[in-house]
């Protein structure tokens, strides 16, 4: 069993959306605006010329943290959101009831509804698809041209993620709320 | 035996009760208009049912950023007003504080029936309330604020409908015992409601110790407006003796109970406004100059009520019985308020401009649907009281007053 993350290289976006139609292509994921298991944030220049801030007009790629003390699970009255022996945090639809808490109580905007089986879906490492098949890499890594993404087991010293997180300085989102999200920045 | 004998055993009915007796009603203008009312209400609600069973959540205005709406505030609206009104109730028959005995019967038989119009509303806004009865009892999240809120309750209704029954068989050993059990899971329960909010660590406005200790405080204020309509009505505002008096005990704890609540409110806003912290103080600001809080929580809620309560120290009840119908919309502002207030603030993580552009507060207003199946529960509550109230009666007796 393997303990997944995600390092992204975020400056390296480049907005071309390929692993946003990745992942609805492998996944299924039905179209509609706020049907996404992950997105890809666009922060405008801002100011007035010729005093304009290059640094604001940054990419920020990101879905599901995959927290190792995730809300949504906590909150969850049937243990519907639940953590596989992989550490991802999954969604058993046969056990959700759409009470729509777990959507409230992310701090990541990372739940959405999924239209065909009202239930409450989430970014899910491609459990159902890629790894299922065996594989160990997502949908959204593989496609990605600049290599933003790598995704693999934070247990095991010699992977790719464990040595990037080693020698390049990263940071999570929203670490006061005591999540551990498992997808890092590297800056 | 009978069907009339075998019920009569089990909980007592009164003898003039039958289906002609059940449509007939004497026709003043005041009563012809609460029918039509409830049974036009009733109807509303029923239209927005059978629109919801077609299209599901389609019909509802909930969004991603914004999953609770309408539906949710009239729930949590009905289930304060059923612990508001156990928690009176049990001063009479638990706390055998005098005078309070007389409403044992009329006020759990309301408790019981504003549970249910809540769990009627929730039925249509859970999205699979089958699968909840199964899996919160197969699966149970014991961490989950809503599977403590939800189990908790159906014990407290259980103990309550229990509690009606041996009041009515006037078996007051044991409908205090079930009056005590009532009152306590009750109170576990509507606090657990609270930290429903109260939990929610990524919601900072909400976040905290208040609403598990609000949700008591206000589920009394609740229980006393409701009280004053239902005496209001029963009596036609002319009221006999004892249930003046009682009125008048019941105007001077409203004065108290809304005092506490306004200084509550005032202490919860300087906390929240101080220091500035983000997703809180501007959120807290915001509700601050909103119409939802200013005139209706405050205002018609909290202010009319507490001033008319104080100035006549609770003797003024023609009055109190307006003021609660003033009351009781400040209340379902409270909980309208209290589920959208929550959301407010926009937590769309780093997504700047890809789907839409990042709104400053999130935007929800109900549908026509989630306001007609809510509004239109109102009238399913007050169908179920009339029908309770020719059934059983809710009446005190010689009996209550003294034990």
């Amino acid at each position: 069993m393997a303990n997944y993350g995600m390092a992204l290289d975020y400056k390296n976006c480049i907005n071309c959306s390929a692993c946003e139609t990745a992942c609805k292509e492998e996944n299924g994921i039905l179209m509609g605006a706020d049907k996404h298991r992950i997105w890809v944030g666009v922060g405008e220049i801002e100011g007035q010329y010729p005093l304009l801030d290059i640094t604001s007009n940054a990419f920020h790629p990101s879905q599901c943290q995959q927290c190792e003390n995730a809300p949504c699970e906590e909150v969850c009255p049937t243990h519907a959101t639940y953590y596989d022996d992989n550490g991802i945090v999954r969604v058993d639809p046969d056990k959700c009831i759409l009470c729509s808490y777990c959507m409230n109580a992310c701090p990541y905007d990372a739940r959405y509804v999924d239209d065909r089986t009202m239930t409450v879906d989430k970014c899910n490492f491609c459990s159902d698809t890629r790894l299922a098949r065996g594989e160990t890499t997502t949908a959204c890594q593989t496609t990605c041209p600049t290599k933003v993404r790598t995704f693999g087991d934070l247990d095991d010293p010699e992977s790719e993620i464990s040595i990037l997180l080693r020698t390049r300085e990263h940071y999570s989102l929203k670490t006061h709320l005591g999540t551990k999200p498992k997808l890092f920045y590297l800056t | 035996m009978s069907l009339r004998e075998k019920i009569n055993n089990i909980v007592p009915i009164r003898d003039d009760f039958s289906l002609k007796s059940l449509l007939s009603f004497e026709k003043t203008p005041l009563n012809v208009f609460m029918a039509i009312l409830s049974v036009g209400l009733f109807l509303w609600m029923s239209y927005g049912v059978g629109v919801y069973l077609n299209h599901g959540h389609h019909a509802y205005n909930v969004t991603r950023e914004h999953p609770w709406g309408l539906m949710i505030a009239m729930y949590v609206f009905f289930v304060v007003s059923s612990t508001g009104l156990c928690i009176i109730s049990s001063f009479g028959h638990v706390f055998k504080i005098p005078g309070f005995a007389i409403i044992g019967k009329r006020a759990i038989m309301g408790a019981i029936l504003t549970i249910l119009a809540g769990f009627a509303v929730i039925a249509f806004e859970i999205g699979h309330p089958v699968t909840m009865v199964i899996y919160n009892v197969v699966s149970p999240g014991l961490t989950s604020a809503i599977w403590w809120m939800g189990t908790l309750y159906g014990i407290y209704l259980t103990f309550i409908i229990l509690e009606f029954i041996f009041l009515a068989r006037n078996d007051h050993r044991w409908s205090r015992l079930f009056g005590i059990g009532g009152l306590v899971v009750g109170i576990a329960a509507h606090s657990n409601l609270g930290s429903v909010f109260g939990f929610l660590v990524a919601r900072p406005i909400a976040n905290g110790v208040f609403y598990p200790i609000y949700f008591i405080l206000s589920a009394m204020i609740t229980g006393l407006y409701l009280l004053f309509l239902i005496y209001g009505f029963r009596y036609k505002l002319k009221f006999p003796p004892e249930i003046q008096e009682f009125l008048y005990k019941i105007g001077k704890l409203l004065a108290l109970l809304l005092a506490i609540l306004i200084f509550f409110e005032g202490w919860r806003f300087l906390t929240a406004v101080y220091g500035g912290m983000p997703e809180r103080a501007d959120v807290a600001l915001h509700i601050l100059t909103s119409a939802p809080f200013l005139y209706g929580e405050l205002l018609l809620g909290m202010v009319i009520p507490f001033v008319i309560a104080f100035t006549s120290k609770g003797r003024a009840t023609v009055a109190l019985v307006f003021a609660s119908i003033t009351g009781m919309i400040g209340i379902f502002f409270m909980r309208y308020d209290l589920v959208n207030d929550s959301q407010l603030a926009p937590m769309m993580m780093l997504k700047k401009r890809e789907y839409q552009l990042e709104p400053h507060w999130v935007d929800y207003f109900p549908s026509s649907i989630e306001i007609a199946i809510s509004i239109g529960a109102i009238g399913l509550c007050i169908i179920l009281y009339y029908v309770a109230d020719k059934l059983f009666d809710l009446d005190y007796s010689q009996e209550d007053i003294h034990h």
